[in-house]
């Protein structure tokens, strides 16, 4: 996600114990929620590990102290197959985008060999598939903001050669043709070009994504697009009045042409009151993130841990309220309400976003499934919301990109 | 204009023919010997047209040396498509175009699927052949397109770059060209890692065009076996270009291969020679070019412009008249100095100056019936045709894996 407070990431809160997973005596939920959650494919369309692929000191082969994902911590918690987010600031655009692009597909591909025990890297729904079977965490690319192939079509091609199963279509700003949520709208959606790349994505089988584009570009794309959409990373404006959440209609929308919204854990996305709150004191958050710029340059590492202990500092002073992970379970639940269990699923912004308090890194994932039995949730749907659905949304999309290939 | 004078080199390569009494019998075996074999050539510029959206691979055309048609006629079985941008051409935008021009090959393969597949390794150059195919292969003709980022060297790999030429005419920031005044010694400490790394990914590394003592430097740090894609003999024609009989020596001892330029320039002192005494013919041709191509630097155009253009100065008597048999000439010395297992075919073609009677594709069947003329051996001619760039190939690959295997 990577707003002011997305930078914030990184660190461990503490945790505070939930009543719902306190295990009692005679109940056996625990024991079968563990045992769904850990014969599930369990995956994760966002997360912002690919930045630390660039530090020194981070392994993605071992526990990490901080942040998180690692594989260590991708195995405790049963999250089987993660879209690797490539991120560059939207405000770089151009040839050098491509590049820096680039290098970050690259560094997943080098990360996913060099743990090539544990990972494997997946282009389709049935490479996941195979992954899991033979007990391997299946690696995947989404390039996170249209503004990284430097305007250039064919550069969708390549990046889709390259392994990219997913491009959100802009980033916090406008790229050359399209709106984002977070900008002053410059082509009411999508340009003509815009409309160009969806097509082209649909082709190449690219899932297009729609989070963080503006409301109108996403109402284009779904017009234009042959295939279903996701919001790879979005909550539900219904609960937390955000741009980058998608409202009701929009999610009736997505649903109505197959696609699915993947919830997106950020506290200012999931938690109106933190949101506030939060909007209240960014006048002084983004005068100190222009400091800790100065500070740590474009080293993603350092902004992150800084970013994070003013976060919690703010927290600890009581101008931020506190979240707790039982809201991804609201929003999940808002979805399944509105247009039933097949159109929602997961998608943490992981190394990217705050955390809710419970959900300090992806060990806590076996906690969602938990909390969706006790709702009384299905098993069937359980599986479909940890991953059946965003599989059956690649598969659709890759049937898409076959017929559109045979023309 | 152009016609009639392939009629006139086709007579007179009949009346070239020593012995005419049994030039029936080997011209027959020659035909059958050519149209059995995997013919290999390891550089062609037509990716330059390519880019053109107009024009078409799987049409025989009037000018320029390849098309489809052209290749099956001349059994061409394998071919490089040259990625390449003039080295004053840096940054970034290096890197897109190369992207641009890997697209467009890919583009090409996936638009004739019935004619062309994308080969990466020796064995899917004989699967194709098998299957009648022409395997088409990319090489990155100058290392100054990486942007001296390996990260941008693994994806070209991955997107099927099979060679890397380590320079093109200007030095860039880790290796010296031929035709440039010395910056490095050689190769830099980066451009070694370079090498390396290209030793691992199984990319082969491509000495034509560089230095002298970046051919040494290559030739110490290479764990494979070198090759040069695109040179000739220097002890024929002085050009910088081409290469020395030590270079030649020591490049086979490592069990590297010279493929042969067909370039005039390359080919005839007699022809460099006159370049050099009337720098105003070569002006005269560049101002021609423009003319018919314009200044927006249509590579395409003026490549085969010049091409065209200079036969003109020929025809005018103001440059001498080159013929195909030169290649002959230069592939029979590299044979002597070198060794049978050390010689290959790198014409060139839709990039340089073409000798009368290779004017295209088609005319390949020529190379084979002049080297059976010579009394090379049906073995012999088919490891120059193909074989030992294959050889080369299969120890590069081999090589890759087992540095691959060793962390």
């Amino acid at each position: 996600m990577r707003c002011l407070r997305a930078v914030l990431a990184a660190g461990v809160l503490l945790l505070t114990f939930s009543p719902l997973l306190t295990p009692v005596h005679g109940d056996d939920i625990a024991d079968r929620a563990r045992k769904l959650h850990f014969s599930s494919i369990v995956l994760d369309t966002h997360d912002d590990t690919t930045q630390r692929f660039f530090s020194k000191t981070f392994d993605l082969g071992k526990r990490n102290p901080d942040g998180h994902i690692d594989i260590p911590r991708m195995r405790e918690g049963g999250m089987n197959a993660i879209f690797l987010s490539i991120w560059i600031d939207g405000r770089i655009m151009g040839p050098p985008a491509i590049q820096k692009a680039l290098d970050q597909i690259d560094a997943v591909h080098e990360n996913v060999r060099r743990n090539s025990k544990d990972m494997v890297f997946c282009r389709t729904a049935d490479d996941i598939r195979r992954a899991h079977k033979d007990g391997k965490i299946a690696a995947l690319i989404g390039v996170e903001g249209g503004h990284m192939i430097g305007n250039d079509i064919r550069m969708v091609r390549i990046f889709g050669d390259l392994g990219v199963r997913y491009m959100t279509l802009s980033h916090f700003y406008n790229d050359e043709w399209a709106d984002s949520s977070t900008d002053k709208p410059a082509h009411n959606g999508l340009t003509d070009y815009g409309k160009d790349i969806v097509r082209e994505m649909n082709r190449q089988g690219i899932m297009v994504d729609i989070s963080h584009v503006s409301d109108k570009t996403f109402y284009d794309a779904l017009e234009v697009s042959k295939a279903p959409l996701i919001a790879s990373h979005s909550s539900c404006r219904a609960i937390c009045n955000h741009p980058r959440d998608m409202t009701d209609d929009m999610i009736k929308a997505l649903a109505a042409k197959g696609g699915v919204i993947q919830i997106n854990y950020e506290k200012s996305f999931i938690d109106q009151a933190y949101k506030d709150a939060s909007d209240k004191l960014s006048g002084g958050v983004v005068a100190q993130f222009d400091q800790l710029k100065k500070l740590c340059g474009d080293d993603e590492e350092c902004l992150g841990k800084k970013m994070n202990e003013t976060e919690k500092q703010a927290t600890a002073e009581g101008k931020l309220p506190h979240v707790t992970w039982e809201r991804i379970i609201d929003h999940i639940d808002h979805v399944v309400k509105l247009v039933g269990p097949d159109h929602v699923g997961l998608g943490s912004d992981f190394d990217g976003a705050t955390m809710p308090e419970g959900m300090d890194d992806c060990t806590h994932l076996p906690k969602i499934t938990e909390a969706l039995m006790r709702k009384g949730y299905s098993d069937g749907d359980i599986r479909k919301i940890l991953g059946g659905n965003i599989l059956r949304v690649m598969a659709q999309n890759e049937k898409v990109a076959h017929e559109l290939q045979a023309q | 204009m152009r016609n009639l004078l392939f009629l006139f080199v086709l007579s007179l390569g009949g009346l070239l023919v020593p012995s005419a009494v049994s030039s029936d019998t080997i011209s027959e075996r020659a035909n059958k010997l050519h149209f059995s074999s995997i013919v290999v050539d390891t550089h062609d510029d037509t990716t330059q047209r390519l880019l053109d959206d107009k024009f078409d691979l799987g049409v025989r055309h009037s000018d320029g040396s390849i098309d489809i048609p052209r290749m099956r006629e001349g059994n061409l079985s394998a071919i490089f498509f040259s990625i390449w941008i003039s080295s004053k051409v840096t940054g970034p935008e290096a890197v897109q175009k190369a992207l641009e021009q890997i697209n467009a090959v890919r583009e090409q393969v996936r638009k004739h699927p019935k004619d062309l597949v994308l080969a990466t390794t020796a064995a899917e150059i004989r699967k194709a052949h098998a299957q009648n195919k022409i395997a088409a292969l990319m090489g990155v003709e100058g290392g100054h397109m990486i942007n001296s980022d390996l990260a941008v060297l693994r994806r070209f790999a991955s997107l099927g770059v099979r060679y890397m030429t380590l320079t093109h005419s200007g030095n860039n920031e880790w290796a010296d060209s031929s035709t440039d005044k010395p910056d490095h010694n050689g190769l830099t400490d980066f451009g070694k890692d370079v090498v390396r790394e290209m030793n691992r990914l199984g990319v082969m590394i491509d000495i034509s065009h560089v230095s002298d003592k970046s051919f040494y430097d290559a030739l110490e740090v290479g764990k494979a076996p070198l090759f040069a894609s695109h040179s000739s003999c220097r002890a024929i024609c002085d050009a910088p270009r081409n290469m020395t009989d030590q270079m030649m020596k020591d490049l086979a001892a490592k069990g590297g291969v010279v493929q042969i330029n067909y370039h005039v320039g390359f080919l005839s002192q007699e022809f460099r020679n006159a370049e050099k005494l009337d720098p105003k013919i070569n002006q005269a041709i560049a101002l021609q070019v423009r003319q018919r191509c314009g200044g927006d630097g249509n590579e395409g155009c003026m490549l085969i412009e010049g091409d065209r253009i200079t036969r003109e100065f020929v025809a005018q008597g103001k440059l001498p008249r080159v013929d195909y048999t030169k290649i002959i000439e230069h592939i029979d010395h590299a044979v002597k100095v070198a060794g049978i297992d050390h010689v290959g075919l790198g014409s060139d073609f839709d990039g340089a100056n073409m000798p009368y009677g290779m004017e295209d594709a088609s005319m390949l069947p020529k190379i084979t019936e002049a080297l059976l003329q010579k009394g090379y051996s049906e073995g012999d001619v088919r490891k120059i045709l193909g074989e030992n760039t294959l050889r080369v190939m299969t120890d590069v690959e081999r090589v890759s894996r087992e540095l691959n295997a060793e962390k």
